[in-house]
């Protein structure tokens, strides 16, 4: 007998292979690294890079340190509101992306038209937030069209502010909002817009009472998607904004890799997970609120 | 007299096909209209056009003798069964029901007394605040009709409601929707490719082929005059057809021989086919020797079908069906293989053009 027959055979044995891998995967890249940066923020490594020499007590002495750290509750705020303000941003726009497409467009170009909303995402991120400051840049694109149009005489100065962090943020995201509502709204059914026309319904409350509510899946996953990562987002104000639109990110990238050190790397992992957990805490209400019945019940 | 819809020359193409021709219809008042024909002749596209969901290419559609060819659906006051009935997944049986007098900006008070008598009509009473998926296929049917029925359209369209229904629910509802419609005294347009359907609940019914209404007529009179050889074949369980000459009044000379029929002057020097329905012929015994039209012929197949027996017997080359209610026992005796006569009335043929 070979190890074929035996992997044939064994129902366990198939059963390791086919989720067993991607478990171990996730436990090596993924749960590990986290455990250790727990244990970080836990004080409970005393050594960095390599050297991992355990100590067995709790402290929570780089919880205190970060909060010791100038201005990190305006981080935190600046970091929600980034990450809120581009979740509506990203909702608006793509909603009628989304509806066009999935509704609206002949079934045969809707492939073709969802390729296209990916073309940005042939170039790579870092490239495309980089080129985002030519184009807003004081003698950029919009500055160009805006003085051109005759709407300002000065150039407006982006870079560096909230709203040039917002704008980019948006582009970035948008992909993560548009796919979750087309495939939503790809799948509702047109018949039940016809049945509430049938009943009197005007095209604005067909709109509200049923294609809303059936695309609140689709908004649920939308949102997520795009809220999480742009909570931590540290990239994007560091590429096109300034001294004044730092984010937690931001402060963890710099804790990890201009500080370091067991004090960098410690308040590092401490303010990494009071990132994870208001994610969770924050996903949980946004769902509870939002979802409702249509995901919880 | 303002009939409840009236269609004129309605045309409506999708892309080089004509879905539906010069289609003119006046349907009365408190009236269980049927588009009856088989997939693809535009029964549903008629129906679609009046109730707005699609714009016809030429014609005018009229509700309550208004003409409404350019209104939206929202302001028709009409009702609709599709065939998916599109009840709302994320709404209970009640929200459903109650969604058109929301539209309607009713109280609360007064559409909860609404519902209420509604659900008691379909006989859905109790089940209010079920979910749509935990419906059986016959509620959620009753569903569909309460949330149509419940803003006293002027007119009620079905598109196909029964189709996904198992034969004894269908025949269940086919009784219930004809309660539903004398109870709540409104006109019905009921598309369907079920012959049988239509026949059970219409007052009229308006045959379709290709677009083009072939026949309108109470069920009765499609039945038995049906006007050409489509409608003929599509209406009732089956019908012998034979083509022949029309060469004197009262004769149609066919490749059996002389058939005696109904003297029509306009048919005279013309091809004509002639046709007879299963059971108005008769056989063995029943066949006197007085009777217009006698044929020899010999049984190829019995087959008994519960409520009545089906011969098949074969005149020359023609096999012609023919169904005999069971009184006695004395059909059981035919065989297949046994020489019989058969013969039928001059008045229960049926004659129509080429």
């Amino acid at each position: 007998m070979n190890v074929l027959d035996l992997v044939r055979r064994s129902r366990k044995l198939k059963l390791f292979l086919f989720i067993g891998i991607p478990l171990l995967y996730l436990f090596i890249f993924f749960f590990i690294p986290f455990l250790i940066a727990l244990l970080y923020s836990l004080g409970m490594f005393k050594q960095v890079v390599y050297q991992y020499i355990f100590v067995p007590r709790v402290s929570l002495d780089y919880y205190a340190g970060l909060f010791k750290y100038p201005g990190i509750l305006k981080l935190i705020q600046r970091s929600f509101y980034y990450a809120v303000l581009t979740t509506l941003g990203t909702f608006i726009l793509s909603y009628p992306i989304a509806y066009y497409i999935g509704v609206k467009l002949d079934r045969r170009y809707r492939d073709t038209a969802v390729l296209i909303i990916f073309t940005p995402f042939w170039i790579n991120f870092l490239l495309r937030v980089y080129g985002m400051r030519f184009i807003l840049h004081e003698a950029g694109l919009v500055n160009t069209f805006l003085r051109l149009l005759g709407f300002v005489s000065e150039p407006i100065k982006f870079l560096g502010t909230d709203l040039a962090v917002i704008i980019v943020m948006i582009y970035s995201y948008m992909i993560f909002m548009v796919l979750p509502l087309y495939g939503v709204l790809e799948k509702l059914d047109v018949e039940l817009l016809e049945a509430a026309a049938t009943l009197g319904a005007t095209p604005l409350k067909t709109f509200l009472r049923v294609t809303l509510p059936l695309s609140i899946p689709g908004i649920l996953a939308g949102s997520l998607l795009v809220f999480i990562p742009a909570l931590g987002e540290f990239v994007i104000p560091e590429l096109v904004g300034g001294p004044n639109t730092a984010t937690l990110g931001t402060i963890i990238y710099s804790l990890f890799l201009r500080v370091r050190g067991v004090t960098g790397w410690g308040i590092g992992s401490a303010a990494a997970l009071i990132y994870i957990t208001m994610i969770v805490v924050a996903s949980y209400i946004y769902m509870r609120f939002v979802g409702g019945e249509v995901v919880l019940g | 007299m303002s009939y409840a819809v009236e269609l004129v020359n309605i045309s409506k193409s999708f892309g080089s096909v004509r879905a539906v021709s010069n289609v003119s219809l006046s349907i009365r008042k408190n009236e269980f209209f049927s588009l009856l024909g088989p997939s693809g002749c535009g029964k549903t596209t008629t129906l679609r056009i009046i109730a707005g969901l699609e714009e016809p290419d030429t014609g005018v559609v009229k509700l309550d003798g208004r003409d409404v060819t350019y209104v939206p659906t929202h302001k028709r006051n009409i009702g609709m069964v599709f065939q998916t009935l599109a009840l709302f997944p994320h709404m209970d049986v009640y929200d459903n029901i109650a969604f058109g007098l929301r539209m309607r900006n009713y109280s609360e008070a007064d559409i909860r007394r609404r519902v209420r008598e509604m659900l008691d009509i379909v006989r859905l009473s109790g089940l209010e605040h079920r979910r749509i998926h935990q419906l059986s296929g016959g509620q959620r049917q009753r569903v569909a009709l309460a949330r149509a029925l419940i803003v006293q359209p002027a007119v009620l369209l079905l598109d196909e409601p029964l189709g996904a229904l198992d034969l004894k629910i269908r025949q269940h509802m086919m009784v219930e929707l004809k309660r539903v419609q004398r109870e709540v005294g409104t006109t019905f347009i009921y598309v369907t490719h079920d012959q049988t359907e239509a026949m059970v609940m219409s007052d009229r019914i308006a045959v379709m082929k290709d677009g083009v209404i072939q026949q309108v007529g109470e069920p009765y009179d499609i039945y038995m005059h049906p006007r050409n050889r489509f409608v003929a074949t599509f209406i009732g369980d089956a019908i012998n057809l034979v083509e022949g000459d029309y060469a004197s009044p009262g004769v149609v000379k066919t490749s059996l021989g002389d058939i005696n029929v109904p003297s029509i002057n306009e048919y005279v020097g013309k091809k004509v086919v002639f046709a007879i329905r299963p059971e108005k012929i008769l056989i063995g015994g029943e066949v006197s020797s007085d009777l217009d039209n006698v044929f020899v012929g010999r049984i190829s197949l019995t087959i008994f079908r519960g409520a009545f027996i089906e011969y098949r017997v074969y005149v020359d080359n023609m096999e012609f069906v023919i169904f005999k209610p069971h009184v006695g026992v004395s059909y059981l005796l035919l065989k297949p293989g046994d020489m019989v006569k058969i013969g039928w009335r001059r008045e229960d043929g049926i004659l129509m053009p080429e």
